[in-house]
Protein backbone atom coordinates (compact mmCIF):
# COMPACT_ATOMS: atom_id res chain seq x y z
CA UNK A 1 0.00 0.00 0.00
CA UNK A 2 1.15 3.51 -0.79
CA UNK A 3 1.01 6.69 1.24
CA UNK A 4 -2.44 7.60 -0.07
CA UNK A 5 -3.94 4.23 0.81
CA UNK A 6 -2.28 4.26 4.23
CA UNK A 7 -3.59 7.73 4.94
CA UNK A 8 -7.10 6.77 3.86
CA UNK A 9 -6.98 3.73 6.11
CA UNK A 10 -5.98 5.76 9.19
CA UNK A 11 -8.65 8.36 8.37
CA UNK A 12 -11.23 5.59 8.14
CA UNK A 13 -10.16 3.95 11.41
CA UNK A 14 -10.46 7.20 13.34
CA UNK A 15 -13.76 8.10 11.71
CA UNK A 16 -15.09 4.78 13.00
CA UNK A 17 -13.62 5.35 16.45
CA UNK A 18 -15.16 8.84 16.58
CA UNK A 19 -18.50 7.23 15.79
CA UNK A 20 -18.02 4.92 18.75
CA UNK A 21 -16.65 1.85 17.01
CA UNK A 22 -13.07 1.08 18.04
CA UNK A 23 -13.06 -2.40 16.58
CA UNK A 24 -11.71 -1.44 13.12
CA UNK A 25 -8.71 0.23 14.77
CA UNK A 26 -7.99 -2.83 16.92
CA UNK A 27 -8.51 -5.11 13.92
CA UNK A 28 -5.80 -3.23 12.02
CA UNK A 29 -3.15 -3.52 14.71
CA UNK A 30 -0.52 -6.08 13.72
CA UNK A 31 -0.04 -8.83 16.29
CA UNK A 32 3.52 -7.61 16.85
CA UNK A 33 2.71 -3.88 16.87
CA UNK A 34 5.02 -1.73 19.00
CA UNK A 35 3.76 1.51 20.52
CA UNK A 36 6.05 3.97 22.16
CA UNK A 37 4.79 6.85 24.25
CA UNK A 38 7.72 9.21 23.80
CA UNK A 39 9.32 11.32 26.51
CA UNK A 40 10.59 10.80 30.02
CA UNK A 41 7.40 10.91 32.07
CA UNK A 42 5.66 8.04 33.80
CA UNK A 43 3.60 7.08 30.76
CA UNK A 44 6.67 6.90 28.52
CA UNK A 45 6.50 3.18 28.03
CA UNK A 46 6.95 0.84 25.10
CA UNK A 47 4.01 -1.49 24.62
CA UNK A 48 5.00 -4.55 22.62
CA UNK A 49 2.36 -6.66 20.91
CA UNK A 50 -1.32 -6.08 20.22
CA UNK A 51 -2.52 -7.88 23.33
CA UNK A 52 -0.20 -5.89 25.58
CA UNK A 53 -1.12 -2.59 23.92
CA UNK A 54 -4.85 -3.19 24.17
CA UNK A 55 -4.61 -4.33 27.78
CA UNK A 56 -1.84 -2.23 29.30
CA UNK A 57 -2.45 1.10 27.58
CA UNK A 58 -5.93 1.31 26.06
CA UNK A 59 -7.44 -1.02 28.68
CA UNK A 60 -5.83 0.95 31.49
CA UNK A 61 -7.05 4.23 29.97
CA UNK A 62 -10.53 2.70 29.94
CA UNK A 63 -10.35 2.35 33.74
CA UNK A 64 -9.59 6.08 34.08
CA UNK A 65 -11.73 7.70 31.38
CA UNK A 66 -15.47 7.93 30.95
CA UNK A 67 -17.10 6.05 28.09
CA UNK A 68 -17.31 7.87 24.78
CA UNK A 69 -13.74 9.16 24.66
CA UNK A 70 -12.74 10.45 21.25
CA UNK A 71 -9.58 11.39 19.43
CA UNK A 72 -10.41 13.92 16.74
CA UNK A 73 -7.86 14.27 13.92
CA UNK A 74 -7.27 17.65 12.33
CA UNK A 75 -4.41 16.89 9.95
CA UNK A 76 -2.87 13.91 8.20
CA UNK A 77 0.59 13.91 6.65
CA UNK A 78 1.70 10.78 4.83
CA UNK A 79 4.89 9.59 3.19
CA UNK A 80 5.63 6.02 2.20
CA UNK A 81 4.85 3.65 5.07
CA UNK A 82 4.19 6.46 7.56
CA UNK A 83 1.08 8.44 8.40
CA UNK A 84 1.31 11.36 10.81
CA UNK A 85 -1.94 12.34 12.51
CA UNK A 86 -2.36 15.51 14.53
CA UNK A 87 -5.37 15.31 16.79
CA UNK A 88 -7.06 16.59 19.91
CA UNK A 89 -8.66 14.45 22.54
CA UNK A 90 -12.26 14.92 23.61
CA UNK A 91 -12.37 13.01 26.87
CA UNK A 92 -13.34 13.16 30.52
CA UNK A 93 -12.14 11.20 33.47
CA UNK A 94 -14.63 9.07 35.33
CA UNK A 95 -14.72 11.89 37.89
CA UNK A 96 -15.76 14.29 35.12
CA UNK A 97 -12.50 16.20 34.67
CA UNK A 98 -11.93 17.25 31.03
CA UNK A 99 -8.94 15.60 29.39
CA UNK A 100 -8.41 17.21 26.00
CA UNK A 101 -4.82 16.48 25.11
CA UNK A 102 -2.99 17.48 21.92
CA UNK A 103 -1.50 14.58 20.02
CA UNK A 104 0.90 13.94 17.23
CA UNK A 105 0.69 10.25 16.43
CA UNK A 106 2.96 8.59 13.92
CA UNK A 107 1.81 5.31 12.43
CA UNK A 108 3.98 2.97 10.40
CA UNK A 109 2.05 0.53 8.30
CA UNK A 110 2.88 -2.66 6.50
CA UNK A 111 0.47 -4.55 4.26
CA UNK A 112 -2.53 -2.68 5.62
CA UNK A 113 -1.66 -3.24 9.29
CA UNK A 114 -0.28 -0.83 11.88
CA UNK A 115 3.10 -2.16 12.96
CA UNK A 116 4.47 0.81 14.91
CA UNK A 117 3.01 3.84 16.75
CA UNK A 118 4.82 6.75 18.32
CA UNK A 119 2.85 9.19 20.44
CA UNK A 120 3.79 12.77 21.28
CA UNK A 121 1.44 14.72 23.54
CA UNK A 122 1.23 17.26 26.35
CA UNK A 123 2.73 15.12 29.10
CA UNK A 124 2.15 17.78 31.77
CA UNK A 125 -1.58 17.44 31.17
CA UNK A 126 -1.38 13.66 31.20
CA UNK A 127 0.38 13.60 34.56
CA UNK A 128 -1.89 16.30 36.02
CA UNK A 129 -5.22 14.80 34.97
CA UNK A 130 -4.58 11.07 34.68
CA UNK A 131 -1.85 10.85 37.30
CA UNK A 132 1.24 8.70 37.01
CA UNK A 133 1.01 5.60 34.87
CA UNK A 134 0.05 2.68 37.08
CA UNK A 135 -0.84 0.20 34.39
CA UNK A 136 0.44 -3.33 34.32
CA UNK A 137 3.22 -2.70 31.80
CA UNK A 138 6.75 -3.24 32.99
CA UNK A 139 8.16 -0.10 34.59
CA UNK A 140 11.24 -0.03 32.33
CA UNK A 141 11.14 2.95 29.97
CA UNK B 1 9.09 24.07 -3.94
CA UNK B 2 7.70 20.57 -3.69
CA UNK B 3 7.82 18.01 -0.88
CA UNK B 4 11.28 16.81 -1.87
CA UNK B 5 12.72 20.35 -1.86
CA UNK B 6 11.04 21.09 1.48
CA UNK B 7 12.42 17.91 3.00
CA UNK B 8 15.92 18.66 1.70
CA UNK B 9 15.77 22.13 3.23
CA UNK B 10 14.79 20.68 6.62
CA UNK B 11 17.54 18.07 6.33
CA UNK B 12 20.08 20.85 5.78
CA UNK B 13 18.62 22.86 8.67
CA UNK B 14 18.94 19.88 11.01
CA UNK B 15 22.49 19.17 9.86
CA UNK B 16 23.20 22.57 11.35
CA UNK B 17 21.16 21.97 14.50
CA UNK B 18 23.03 18.72 15.15
CA UNK B 19 26.17 20.90 15.28
CA UNK B 20 24.62 23.61 17.45
CA UNK B 21 24.23 25.89 14.44
CA UNK B 22 20.77 27.37 13.98
CA UNK B 23 21.77 29.86 11.28
CA UNK B 24 19.88 28.18 8.45
CA UNK B 25 16.82 27.64 10.65
CA UNK B 26 16.64 31.34 11.42
CA UNK B 27 17.35 32.33 7.81
CA UNK B 28 14.60 30.02 6.57
CA UNK B 29 11.87 31.31 8.85
CA UNK B 30 9.47 33.74 7.21
CA UNK B 31 9.18 37.11 8.96
CA UNK B 32 5.62 36.21 9.92
CA UNK B 33 6.39 32.67 11.02
CA UNK B 34 4.25 31.25 13.80
CA UNK B 35 5.89 28.78 16.20
CA UNK B 36 3.56 26.96 18.55
CA UNK B 37 4.75 24.93 21.52
CA UNK B 38 1.95 22.60 22.64
CA UNK B 39 0.57 22.42 26.13
CA UNK B 40 0.08 24.82 28.99
CA UNK B 41 3.58 25.14 30.44
CA UNK B 42 5.29 28.47 30.86
CA UNK B 43 7.04 27.70 27.55
CA UNK B 44 3.83 26.78 25.71
CA UNK B 45 1.96 29.06 23.37
CA UNK B 46 2.03 30.77 20.02
CA UNK B 47 5.07 32.86 19.15
CA UNK B 48 4.05 35.00 16.21
CA UNK B 49 6.69 36.60 13.99
CA UNK B 50 10.37 35.88 13.67
CA UNK B 51 11.30 38.63 16.11
CA UNK B 52 9.05 37.19 18.82
CA UNK B 53 10.33 33.67 18.15
CA UNK B 54 13.91 34.85 18.57
CA UNK B 55 13.33 37.07 21.58
CA UNK B 56 10.66 35.15 23.51
CA UNK B 57 11.45 31.53 22.73
CA UNK B 58 14.94 30.89 21.37
CA UNK B 59 16.82 33.47 23.46
CA UNK B 60 15.32 32.26 26.78
CA UNK B 61 16.12 28.68 25.79
CA UNK B 62 19.72 29.68 25.09
CA UNK B 63 19.79 31.34 28.53
CA UNK B 64 18.88 28.01 30.12
CA UNK B 65 21.57 25.97 28.41
CA UNK B 66 25.32 25.69 28.89
CA UNK B 67 25.92 25.68 25.14
CA UNK B 68 23.89 26.51 22.07
CA UNK B 69 21.18 23.88 21.73
CA UNK B 70 21.84 20.64 19.88
CA UNK B 71 18.94 18.81 18.26
CA UNK B 72 19.48 15.61 16.33
CA UNK B 73 16.90 14.57 13.74
CA UNK B 74 15.87 10.95 13.55
CA UNK B 75 13.25 10.93 10.80
CA UNK B 76 11.90 13.25 8.09
CA UNK B 77 8.48 12.78 6.51
CA UNK B 78 7.29 15.14 3.77
CA UNK B 79 3.88 15.57 2.19
CA UNK B 80 3.06 18.64 0.11
CA UNK B 81 3.74 21.80 2.11
CA UNK B 82 4.46 19.87 5.32
CA UNK B 83 7.60 18.28 6.70
CA UNK B 84 7.51 16.34 9.96
CA UNK B 85 10.79 15.94 11.83
CA UNK B 86 11.21 13.62 14.80
CA UNK B 87 14.25 14.63 16.79
CA UNK B 88 16.05 14.33 20.09
CA UNK B 89 17.69 17.11 22.05
CA UNK B 90 21.16 16.65 23.49
CA UNK B 91 21.64 19.47 25.96
CA UNK B 92 22.66 20.41 29.46
CA UNK B 93 21.15 23.20 31.51
CA UNK B 94 23.10 25.76 33.48
CA UNK B 95 21.89 23.91 36.57
CA UNK B 96 23.79 20.87 35.20
CA UNK B 97 20.65 18.90 34.38
CA UNK B 98 20.40 16.88 31.18
CA UNK B 99 17.78 18.32 28.86
CA UNK B 100 17.25 15.73 26.17
CA UNK B 101 13.71 16.31 25.03
CA UNK B 102 11.94 14.25 22.37
CA UNK B 103 10.42 16.33 19.61
CA UNK B 104 8.02 15.97 16.78
CA UNK B 105 8.10 19.18 14.76
CA UNK B 106 5.50 19.85 12.08
CA UNK B 107 6.79 22.45 9.61
CA UNK B 108 4.61 24.15 7.01
CA UNK B 109 6.51 25.79 4.18
CA UNK B 110 5.74 27.88 1.16
CA UNK B 111 8.05 29.57 -1.30
CA UNK B 112 11.06 27.99 0.39
CA UNK B 113 10.29 29.62 3.75
CA UNK B 114 9.02 28.14 6.99
CA UNK B 115 5.60 29.65 7.72
CA UNK B 116 4.51 27.59 10.69
CA UNK B 117 6.12 25.30 13.25
CA UNK B 118 4.22 23.14 15.70
CA UNK B 119 6.42 21.67 18.39
CA UNK B 120 5.19 18.53 20.11
CA UNK B 121 7.50 17.59 22.96
CA UNK B 122 7.63 16.25 26.50
CA UNK B 123 6.19 19.28 28.28
CA UNK B 124 6.58 17.59 31.66
CA UNK B 125 10.35 17.52 31.07
CA UNK B 126 10.29 21.23 30.21
CA UNK B 127 8.45 22.00 33.44
CA UNK B 128 10.87 19.92 35.50
CA UNK B 129 14.15 20.97 33.93
CA UNK B 130 13.95 24.43 32.39
CA UNK B 131 13.66 27.63 34.37
CA UNK B 132 10.53 29.67 34.09
CA UNK B 133 10.57 31.29 30.61
CA UNK B 134 9.53 34.69 31.93
CA UNK B 135 12.44 34.59 34.36
CA UNK B 136 14.80 33.70 31.59
CA UNK B 137 13.47 36.56 29.45
CA UNK B 138 13.96 38.97 32.33
CA UNK B 139 17.49 37.69 32.96
CA UNK B 140 18.33 38.02 29.25
CA UNK B 141 16.91 41.51 29.11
Amino acid sequence: MGAVENRMLIERLFASAAAGDRKPFADHLADDVVMRVTGQYSWSQTFRGKETLLRDLYGYLGTLLADGRKTIPHRFIAEGDHVVMEAVGDMRTKAGVPYNNEYCLIYRLKDGKIVEIREYCDSTLTEAVLGPYRGPAAPAR
Amino acid sequence: MNAIDNKQLLQRIFEGLANRDGTLLVESMADDVCWRVIGTTNWSGNFSGKVAVMRELLAPLRQNLVQRSRTVAQRFLADGDFVVVEARGDNETRRALPYNNTYCFVFRLSGGKIREIIEYCDTDLIARVLDNRGGAVAAAG
